[in-house]
């Protein structure tokens, strides 16, 4: 069997392309849906953490260390098979809800560095030139914040991609299940994880690639 | 500029490809030279459902001591699976996997870098196969029983182990199993893992087709009950069952022979059906 021979035998025969691209739409729904709660939330978080209220600073601090310094996969086991065993989730909502949370204290985290880089002197600029608390971080702090957080939220992304790669753990069948299963029926692992790996590198480049055009795009 | 990162994407894939060809190529040579060496051979295994190292060592010996097959002069390694003990031998980290015979002649038919070892005091080996459920659902339990004992009677075990185990080890693409679906009756859901053809097995498709799902199929259809395949990692089998996301796990193993206590390996909690299937130990090792 050449060469050719044994990549169309794991890759495509039988329509095992089409069962790869379903097991490719699982991960990038998981990855999209977690991404957009978990900024959301972690922006949230951040306000918190770096507010002035203790209760919550101390709560968003205690969460954010909980979460940054487990693994995703316990917490995502912990998930499913403990707390939401007898309500009857489905599996992908848990394993939305567990990326939403891990990916939430990533970007408070990583916003809130940003925030620390910026010249605290320029909002009390601004605020003693008449423009309202509001008007201050939208025009002054917001813009800079984007431009500081961007290259680290970007890593953020497709780590968040790499980290979904665990949800065969709770009878999800994303692309890494998929490849497994391959890998087993066809008994040929190293190929078949291979390709698996160029498929998960081809998205970390479309990532790379929208962050790169939307840069472009800024600067033009 | 464009040249440039053209130029860095090719390098860095140049540097992934030699990494991995670099990997297998330096692997290969201490796996050919090593077992004449020390007179020891590396030997993998799958681990048990829930058996720790220490464990399976005791159990390896009373197996020794018993069937007289020599088995502690291995040095064992544990995969998690098939896939990953096929990594661990191309890889060269082990000498030997062991196998059952009917998926050893599959990875035969499927691989024709690997061959049989041909060690035949290993035909005194043998373990059944058979299904786990909770402890507390004896009902399932002796649903599934009843089923068995009714199937191995009227002969219709025997013609799904013709039709998904030896037609498969020739070749075979596995009949697509009828999954039953019925308005109003109660569902048994169960774990695949696709981790061992023939008998745990995922198609081309991503449809579960093995032998342990379609005599399952088969059982429910006997007892008027539905089945809800559900796609699980075999790390996580155990954590889903006790849980009661799933009812019924397979590919467990039990000893036929009489000295051992037949539940030596079983976790807690989990309550063993009969046997369906026997089937002998095998060694494979890599072409020369």
């Amino acid at each position: 069997m050449t060469f050719t021979d044994l990549l169309y035998k794991i890759f495509i025969q039988d329509g095992g392309w089409l069962t790869i691209l379903n097991g490719l739409w699982v991960t990038v729904q998981i990855s999209a849906l977690s991404l957009l709660f978990g900024t959301l939330f972690g922006a949230l978080l951040c306000f918190f953490r770096v507010g002035k209220f203790k209760p919550l600073k101390v709560a968003a601090q205690i969460y954010i260390s909980i979460i940054r310094g487990s693994p995703v996969l316990m917490l995502l086991m912990l998930l499913f098979y403990g707390v939401f065993a007898r309500t009857g989730l489905s599996p992908l909502l848990v394993a939305v809800v567990t990326f939403s949370m891990h990916t939430a204290a990533h970007v408070a985290e990583l916003l809130r560095s940003s925030l620390m880089a910026l010249d605290k002197g320029q909002v009390e600029a601004a605020r003693t030139l008449g423009f309202s608390k509001w008007q201050a971080f939208k025009l002054v702090t917001l813009p800079q914040l984007a431009r500081i957080a961007k290259p680290v939220y970007q890593s953020t992304v497709v780590n968040l991609i790499q980290w979904t790669s665990v949800v065969g753990y709770v009878t999800i069948t994303d692309l890494t299940r998929v490849i497994n299963n391959i890998a087993s029926r066809t008994m040929q692992p190293m190929i078949t994880i291979m390709g698996g790996m160029i498929i998960y590198l081809a998205l970390s480049y479309i990532i790379y690639g929208i962050f790169h055009w939307t840069e472009r795009r800024r600067s033009q | 500029m464009k040249l440039k990162k053209l130029a860095k994407v090719l390098l860095s894939c140049v540097l992934a490809g030699a990494l991995f060809t670099g990997c297998g190529g330096g692997g290969d040579k201490p796996a050919a030279e090593k077992p004449a060496a020390s007179g020891e051979v590396k030997l993998g295994m799958i681990t048990h459902l829930n058996v720790t190292e220490k464990k399976m060592d005791d159990i390896l010996k009373m197996v020794e001591e018993e069937s007289k097959v020599p088995l502690t002069n291995f040095t064992v390694t544990y995969y998690d699976s098939l896939k990953l003990m096929q990594m661990g031998i191309e890889s060269g980290s082990i000498d030997r996997m062991s196998l059952y015979t009917n998926v050893a002649n599959y990875v035969i038919a499927n691989n024709d870098k690997y061959e049989n070892v041909g060690d035949s005091t290993l035909k005194n080996l043998s373990d059944n196969f058979c299904f786990a459920v909770r402890k507390d659902d004896t009902a399932l339990k002796d649903e599934l029983d009843k089923a068995l004992g009714e199937m191995k009677a009227d002969g219709s075990l025997d013609k799904l182990v013709k039709e998904y185990i030896i037609d498969v080890d020739k070749g075979q693409a596995p009949p697509a199993i009828e999954i039953p679906m019925s308005e109003g009756a109660d569902t048994i859901k169960v774990g695949v893992t696709g981790d061992l053809p023939p008998l745990d097995y995922v198609n081309a498709e991503g449809k579960a087709a093995g032998f342990n799902t379609a005599l399952l199929a088969e059982i429910a259809k006997r007892s008027g009950k539905n089945v809800e395949l559900v796609d699980i990692d075999s790390g996580a089998r155990a954590s889903a069952l006790s849980s009661g996301q799933i009812d019924v796990i397979f590919w467990v193993v039990v000893p036929t022979m009489e000295k051992l206590p037949a539940d030596m390996d079983k976790p807690e909690g989990v309550e063993l059906s009969d046997p369906y299937f026997k089937d002998n130990v095998e060694h494979l090792k890599l072409k020369k």
